[in-house]
């Protein structure tokens, strides 16, 4: 009788062997393989993580993948401040269209991200040809096949994955705190540095991460614009297991621990800061 | 006053607009001309479209996305229900668990989840090693936390939780109650995030090429090839994809806000 009730427990069977498969192993797999001497004996080392840290390339990878990851995320930010704050003030259909805009554009990234800007400001991009013609020596000589280039595609997508987050924030600020505000003798300024962004404070936190986040793993657009030839931890991630140079599956792995746990902190402070609600759609 | 705040915002959101829309009205003029090298695009043609529509192997890559799409979302959709099944009717309180498996793969979002796969696979027993046995899995796991979500606030929605009692006073069983009430009920709901999840999969490179490389040539591998190749019918592939991607999310969208009505109303 017992274990006749106990039949439905057979329902879970294929979500836990999928999540036990292909999510938990892998990720317990990479992170006891990172701790393992390269050539592929067993034992336990720090070596490969004293690698990552202590050699320029890596290190280099470290810097530019933190570095970009913040600071688009900042730019994504802010542009992405003024823009929900535009649609909470309200401007009617222009807002509708804008709505519109920004979850049609969430779907452009990528390689197809990539390629739209080599044909804008690439060697022989549009706006490249338009600059030599013309001598706007910004146009002409634009660094997109460099940090800076990849820094404007992350830019890109982050300004919409943002506004879509914060839109919904902007509604908990009301009317009448504005009205106190001005009673007190305070204008709009006041308004914001003393109430609006401190309230706002929890989701442009949450927001942050998971632009953060969703930097660090980017790794199409990279690969579009530049192939392996940019040092950033994903690119350097995959190449230690795909392509053409040596494979070091135990140095890669200390890479991607390095990466899940600047992801887990991204996520971690998204968790602590976000009011509950469900989930990011 | 109200009017200049007005003119503000107004301003701020048409220059975010110029600059989101910039690429992508850029890329679909140049797939439509022959040449861009002055302000003025010339040579208006088509023949990058004429010319993507007439090979054969862009239909078999789009055919090849297709299938890797439907597969792991269905399969996904089939496995969170099972187990939702179990939480709502019996284990309420297990529901903590599958959170935090759900949450997991945001954290190893991009690369990292098909590099840890292939890496435990490659030299592993048959089933696994397969590359498309790993693409599958892997697929699954990326959209698990929307496929979970979107059923998850479904069900609170439309209240599992008494619409099984009522089923049961009027006596059908729990099972019954579940997959024959419950889920049809939740049904246009869950093709909200399954539409999401296929637009996930369908703007996918990262997962395809780390795990299936040249093998598998989906879509985006196709696209991704076409780049050395032609800007002209780059362009035009990026474009389709792109409106094939638009009218994916965009019925998303549209069910969305007709639920979102209908449960005003209601």
């Amino acid at each position: 009788m017992k274990f006749k009730k106990r039949t439905y427990l057979f329902a879970i069977v294929p979500f836990l062997a999928l999540c036990i498969l292909f999510e938990i192993v892998p990720v317990i797999y990479t992170i006891i393989r990172s701790f393992m001497p390269e050539g592929g004996e067993l034992g336990f080392t720090l070596d490969n993580f004293i690698n990552i840290f202590s050699k320029a390339l890596y290190q280099k990878a470290i810097i530019n993948s933190l570095w970009i990851s913040i600071l688009s995320s900042v730019i994504g930010m802010i542009i992405a401040f003024f823009g929900a704050k535009a649609v909470h003030e309200g401007a009617g259909r222009l807002k509708q269209i804008f709505m519109s805009i920004l979850n049609m554009v969430s779907n452009f990234s990528g390689v197809p991200l990539a390629f739209a800007y080599i044909i804008m400001l690439g060697n022989i991009g549009v706006m490249t040809m338009i600059g030599k013609n013309y001598g706007i020596e910004f146009l002409a000589n634009f660094p997109l096949y460099s940090v800076w280039g990849l820094l404007l595609i992350y830019v890109y997508f982050q300004i919409p994955l943002a506004t879509l987050l914060l839109i919904p924030a902007f509604e908990s600020i009301r009317t009448e705190w504005k009205e106190a505000v001005a009673l007190l003798g305070g204008n709009k300024t006041t308004f914001w540095t003393k109430v609006g962004i401190p309230v706002l404070l929890p989701s442009i936190l949450g927001t942050f991460s998971v632009l953060f986040a969703n930097a660090l793993a980017a790794y199409a657009s990279a690969y579009a614009l530049l192939m392996n030839n940019v040092s950033l931890l994903p690119i350097r991630l995959s190449e230690q297991f795909v392509g053409d140079i040596l494979q070091r599956p135990e140095f890669g792995s200390a890479i991607a621990v390095v990466m899940m746990f600047f992801m887990v902190i991204a996520i971690f402070i998204q968790n602590k800061v976000t009011p509950k609600q469900g989930g990011r759609h | 006053m109200e009017k200049k705040k007005h003119i503000g915002s107004k301003a701020i959101i048409l220059l975010v607009i110029i600059y989101l829309m910039l690429p992508l009205v850029m890329t679909l003029v140049y797939s439509l001309f022959k040449e861009w090298i002055d302000v003025v695009p010339t040579g208006f043609s088509i023949a990058a479209y004429a010319e993507l529509f007439g090979d054969s192997a862009f239909w078999m890559a789009i055919g090849r996305t297709i299938i890797i799409s439907v597969l792991p979302i269905f399969l996904c959709t089939v496995f969170v229900l099972l187990t939702m099944y179990v939480i709502v009717v019996y284990h309420p309180e297990w529901d903590r668990f599958m959170q935090i498996l759900c949450t997991i793969p945001y954290a190893i979002q991009g690369v990292i989840l098909p590099i840890c796969v292939l890496s435990l696979y490659t030299s592993a027993p048959k089933p696994f090693s397969d590359r498309m046995v790993m693409l599958v899995a892997t697929y699954m796991v990326v959209i698990l936390p929307y496929i979970y979500q979107g059923i998850k606030n479904n069900l609170t929605g439309v209240g599992a939780g008494r619409l099984i009692e009522a089923a049961q006073m009027l006596g059908a069983s729990k099972l019954f109650a579940f997959f024959r009430v419950v889920i049809p009920n939740i049904m246009s709901g869950v093709t909200v995030s399954v539409m999401l999840a296929m637009a996930i999969v369908f703007g996918d490179f990262v997962i395809i090429n780390t795990l299936a490389g040249g093998h598998f040539t989906t879509a985006q591998m196709y696209m991704y090839d076409v780049m050395k190749k032609s800007g002209q019918r780059t362009c035009a592939v990026i474009v389709v994809l792109f409106v094939v991607t638009l009218l994916i999310s965009g019925g998303a969208f549209l069910l969305q806000g007709r639920q979102g009505k209908r449960k005003e109303r209601g």
